[in-house]
């Protein structure tokens, strides 16, 4: 032990110290790759964890939720009462308000307040209290104090409360809490509750209340164990965190080729040290152990500034995902983050391993230097030049394997085999680098110097020479580069699928919408302001559409309905090639059909003519699907009836948005106008069709920010690498740089020597990048991305994002040249040539 | 006027607070076409004296004259530019670059100074070294005194006034090595150059048209043979 102890000190340790720059850029590069994971990790975590809100808990933790589609009637909570169980059933509504004057949005929360305990012992309402119908209690955000008054709008009305307390244990949510029959007057949904909650003794478990409640149930309604909607939800998130997850692993393969360049590199050069301290007799796993410590040292220091660095980073992190969540899934605010054991564990681990496993290698071949062994490194990149071929090989069975992985389907929803794929290709062009460089530097060999001049052929054969180490900086580079093109590809057909499609998507002039409340808030539009609006002169046509939150198949879904009527007069709805868009419109209103998106036909594996399952009207009903459309704008996937249809399950008016198409003379900003003026007593908001669109793609900008984030970190990670590895370069070289100057090479041939050396490794990383990044996107677009969202991404080069990022790659990696020259520019010649 | 003129040279080195002087008052001169040997003791400042010759580095005091001009004062770009005019070195570990083939060795310091027919140069050169087969070969494919060769080749080829040799025999044989140096003087006589040779062995000093035998950084006498 203690023999091992001091050759890792006089192998290793001397090594790291005398160059403290170089081994700080190894450990800063495990420290970005592990903060990266360990970011997107708890930022994950906090928004997805944010789902149970302290408001859903607000009336203590129950055990069972009874649903409906469209409510549950209230006289329901009578035949629930009557029932002969020690069961304690407690009625909910929930709706969105507008404070006034501010126009701030609340969640107005309706409970029995005279069974239920939400407020606390200590503010327990007095009875006179809670017989007031203007008294609400408020969470902490919101104005005024205790005793003023609030103003609420809802729709066209308008509410006076008095603020009787404030909220325990939702401090951070706007919410107002009243009377269960105060929210129902607000709302105008006399008869109607949200859900209602039930708890039971501990005495049976479970699901034997639950089948005696269901019992009870006229069908149609549905009983689950609470928390099964925070689930559904969570599941429905895991693939987009999945991504992001697997996104973020990237920096760590980058790390990987970095750790096992710094390995090599300390290998390679301190071959005769080896062989005198095997010689003084140190076995082969002295040896061994010896670089696997350095590696473990890299891994672990950088685990440890990576556990404080992703701790900061989970704070940006965490803002973008939340809005994510928020735009695309429910409405949620982000929990905070916090700093698990399980978080630690997962930093350090994953910093050691990483390191552990790219220097196995390098080490390996340490412990393989014979006593008394000095070996010149001729002939040992002659051996690394042999490989090449069969590296080519092993590559291109890689990227056969990495075909047929991607034909694979999915694993309980999560695209495995689409991981696998990617990181089989990523493998395969690692193994191709070697000849990729060796092609290229042959190619180059020539005529480089009459292009670029002497400094740039020096540079090419500098790096051609050190296949081995050119290759693997190329590829850790190549790996960035490849992630950001593919990535940059698949977001940008993404976004040009989006584009075409909100083009056929918005037809209407304007779009009116609940003013309060985000996504997964159920706010509807008065049914009278649709009424009025059609009435207008220079209106063409209003479209009802309404849409309810409902669970399908253990997920979240979207049931809607739209006047069919109207869609197939002004909209462009496609469907999925090879269904006839008339016939399917034709037939939509005319009985128990429904059209599904794409997104929950491939969530739900439903094809046309399938049966689709609903519980409607107290009744389970079968609808079939006549056909799937294109649909981007929501994951979770709608389900879509003719509005005559759903009217007679669901007799509900009230829209969720309505579009407004004008006549085709008419002024449209008079017409605006007119809308305008009709629509000011309701709580709306209007936007015209730019506006959506442009809202539109702001959300889906925003959405795909984070994987911007990610992708700028794993290339910062990789040219920083370039960097370390270029000062391990001059130093290796150094003698070779002494003596240009003695053969008359000005400083200024020298920089430009290190520069082209940067300028060729970023060349070639660029080229193998790009090839393996369209490669790599199509892996992303059509089995990943299919396979976790279900949506159909046309392919699209998006030259403009591609080029500016290649640039911004090739001009960091020269940046990251510009202070190992600086180091090449002050090498004392003399001493360098002096040097044996 | 002498091709090169050392003037009351001295050279200290500093190296963490002590002080080294490798030269003190050294005064030389060598004309064009004289072929002159640098012998002394391990660390009597041969191989400084020839840095200071070749504008690799400045005098502490003195003055370096290379075709009379003085290195003193002069900036890194105008140093190169009279290394590339006047200046050619030679090493006692010959310091080819592995990468280059011997001709793209040989062509070396004319690529770097920007000038045209390099390659006609460097196989002249080479001929004149009697190495022109060797000139498609790898570095690693030669012996030592092939290598030097090569070395001498490369050092001749933009035809400096000066060259400047430490030790080119110090690796090589016996033999070898009076070839390498009846090259040196071959260049002294017939291309007119100003030959200074930093050398331990007295045979091959015996050579030489004079003897500059240093001690401690002092000239201790100048032998005219
Ligand atoms: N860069 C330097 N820093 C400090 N001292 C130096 C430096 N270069 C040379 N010296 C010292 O200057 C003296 C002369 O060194 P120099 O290399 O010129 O000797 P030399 O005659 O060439 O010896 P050798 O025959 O061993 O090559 C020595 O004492 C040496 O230690
Ligand atoms: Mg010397």
């Amino acid at each position: 032990m203690k023999a091992r102890l001091r050759i890792f000190h006089r192998l290793i340790l001397r090594a790291l110290f005398r160059e403290p720059l170089r081994t700080a850029l190894t450990v800063f590069a495990v420290a970005l790759g592990v903060a990266v994971v360990l970011a997107i990790e708890l930022a994950g975590v906090a928004a997805a964890g944010s789902f149970r809100s302290s408001l859903e808990t607000l009336a203590g933790d129950a055990d069972l939720e009874i649903t409906a589609i469209g409510g549950v009637p209230e006289e329901l909570l009578g035949t629930l009462a009557r029932l002969p169980y020690p069961l304690e059933f407690s009625p909910r509504l929930e709706g969105v308000a507008r404070v006034e004057p501010e126009g701030a949005s609340v969640t107005a929360v309706g409970l029995d307040l005279i069974a239920q305990r939400a407020l606390g012992d200590a503010q327990h309402p007095s009875p006179e209290e809670i017989a007031d119908s203007r008294a609400v209690w408020i969470g902490a955000d919101i104005e005024p104090r205790k005793g003023g008054v609030l103003s609420l709008s809802v729709n066209d009305r308008r509410f006076e409360f008095i603020v009787r307390g404030s909220l325990p244990g939702a401090a951070r949510e706007r919410v107002v809490v009243m009377d269960i029959a105060s929210a129902q007057d607000a709302f105008a949904r006399a008869g109607r509750l949200d859900r209602i909650e039930a708890r039971h003794p501990p005495s049976r478990p479970l699901e034997h209340w639950r089948q005696l409640i269901l019992d009870a149930l006229p069908p149609g309604v549905a009983v689950e164990p609470a928390g099964a909607r925070t689930d559904e939800n969570r599941k429905m998130l895991a693939a987009f965190r999945w991504n992001l997850r697997v996104l973020s692993y990237i920096s760590l393969i980058v790390c990987g080729f970095l750790i096992y360049n710094t390995i090599s590199v300390s290998v390679v050069r301190r071959r005769p040290e080896i062989g005198i301290a095997r010689a003084l007799g140190a076995t082969r796993w002295d040896i061994l152990a010896a670089f696997l410590a350095e590696a473990a040292c890299f891994g672990a220091a950088g685990g440890l500034a990576g556990l404080a660095l992703g701790r900061l980073l989970a704070e940006g992190a965490v803002g973008m995902q939340a809005a994510t969540v928020d735009s695309l899934y429910v409405s949620s605010a982000p929990a905070a983050i916090e700093l698990s054991a399980g978080a630690v564990a997962l930093a350090l681990l994953t910093g050691v391993a990483v390191s552990l496993l790219s220097a196995l290698a390098p080490a390996f071949e340490a412990s393989r230097v014979a006593p008394v062994e000095a070996l010149t490194s001729g002939q040992r990149e002659f051996q690394a030049r042999v490989r090449v071929r069969r590296d080519l090989l092993a590559g291109l069975l890689l990227a056969v394997l990495a075909a047929a992985a991607s034909q694979a389907p999915p694993i309980g929803r999560k695209p495995v085999f689409g991981y696998v794929a990617a990181l089989l290709l990523i493998a395969a062009s690692a193994m191709a680098t070697p000849a990729v460089v060796t092609v290229l530097s042959r190619a180059w060999r020539k005529g480089i110097r009459l292009i670029l001049g002497v400094e740039a052929m020096l540079a090419a054969r500098g790096l051609a020479a050190s296949l081995r180490r050119t290759s693997v900086l190329v590829g850790a580079l190549s790996t960035a580069v490849a992630m950001m093109v593919a990535v940059g590809i698949m977001v940008g057909s993404f976004r040009q699928t989006v584009v075409l499609w909100l083009d056929q998507q918005l037809r209407a002039d304007l779009y009116l919408r609940p003013a309060a409340g985000g996504a997964g808030r159920q706010a509807v539009i008065h049914p009278g302001l649709a009424d009025a609006l059609e009435a207008l002169p220079g209106v063409a046509a209003v479209e009802r559409f309404r849409s309810y939150d409902i669970s399908y198949g253990g997920l979240p879904a979207l049931l809607a309905s739209g006047p069919t009527e109207i869609v197939r007069r002004f909209g462009k709805t496609r469907f999925l090639p090879g269904q006839d868009r008339h016939a399917i419109l034709d037939q939509l209103p005319l009985g128990d059909y429904v059209i599904v998106s794409e997104p929950f036909a491939n969530k739900h594996r439903v094809r046309p003519d399938d049966m689709i399952a609903l519980p409607l009207d107290g009744e389970p009903r079968e609808f079939k699907a006549l056909g799937v459309y294109y649909d981007y704008s929501n994951e979770r996937g709608y389900i879509v009836m003719d509005r005559g249809v759903m009217l007679k399950y669901l007799p509900d008016a009230a829209a969720t948005s309505l579009s407004v198409y004008f006549d085709s003379g008419a002024d449209p900003a008079v017409v605006r106008r007119a809308v305008e003026r009709t629509s000011a007593d309701y709580a709306v908001s209007i936007q015209s069709n730019r506006a959506l669109r442009a809202e539109a793609m702001r959300i889906f900008d925003r959405t795909f920010a984070i994987t911007y984030a990610l992708e700028a970190v794993a290339v910062f990670v990789a040219v920083m690498g370039i960097a370390g590895a270029l000062l391990a370069l001059i130093i290796d070289r150094r003698q070779e740089m002494g003596v240009l100057r003695f053969l008359g090479a000005a400083t200024g041939q020298i920089r430009r020597l290190v520069l082209f050396e940067a300028a060729l490794l970023g060349l070639a990383a660029n080229l193998i990048g790009l090839a393996q990044g369209a490669l790599l996107s199509l892996i992303l677009i059509f089995v990943i991305n299919k396979q976790s969202f279900g949506w159909t991404i046309q392919f699209h080069w998006p030259v403009a994002l591609l080029a500016g990022g290649l640039s911004l790659i090739y001009a960091a990696t020269l940046a990251a040249a510009l202070y190992p020259a600086r180091v090449a520019v002050r090498l004392n010649p003399i001493e360098a040539v002096r040097e044996q | 006027m002498p091709l090169l003129t050392l003037d009351h040279v001295s050279k200290t080195y500093r190296t963490n607070g002590a002080a080294v002087t490798a030269l003190r008052d050294v005064s030389l001169a060598v004309e064009a076409g004289r072929f002159v040997a640098l012998a002394g003791r391990s660390g009597c400042g041969k191989t400084t004296l020839l840095n200071l010759a070749g504008a690799m580095d400045f005098p502490s005091s003195g003055e370096v004259l290379i075709d009379g001009v003085t290195t003193t004062g002069l900036g890194d770009a105008a140093l190169t530019r009279l290394r590339r005019a006047h200046v050619g070195f030679i090493f006692q570990l010959f310091h080819l670059l592995p990468t280059l083939s011997v001709v793209e060795n040989v062509e070396l310091p004319l690529l770097l100074a920007g000038r045209s027919g390099a390659r006609g140069a460097a196989l002249e050169s080479l001929r004149w070294v009697e190495l022109e087969d060797l000139a498609g070969r790898m570095p690693h494919q030669l012996s030592g005194g092939q290598m030097q060769r090569v070395a001498i080749a490369r050092a001749l080829v933009h035809s400096p006034k000066l060259l400047l040799a430490d030790e080119p025999i110090g690796n090589l044989d016996t033999a070898t090595g009076s070839t390498v140096v009846a090259l040196l003087r071959r260049i002294a006589r017939e291309r007119g150059a100003a030959v200074l040779m930093a050398t331990h062995s007295m045979e091959s000093a015996a050579a030489c048209d004079a003897i500059v035998r240093l001690r401690d950084g002092r000239i201790e006498e100048i032998e005219p043979r």
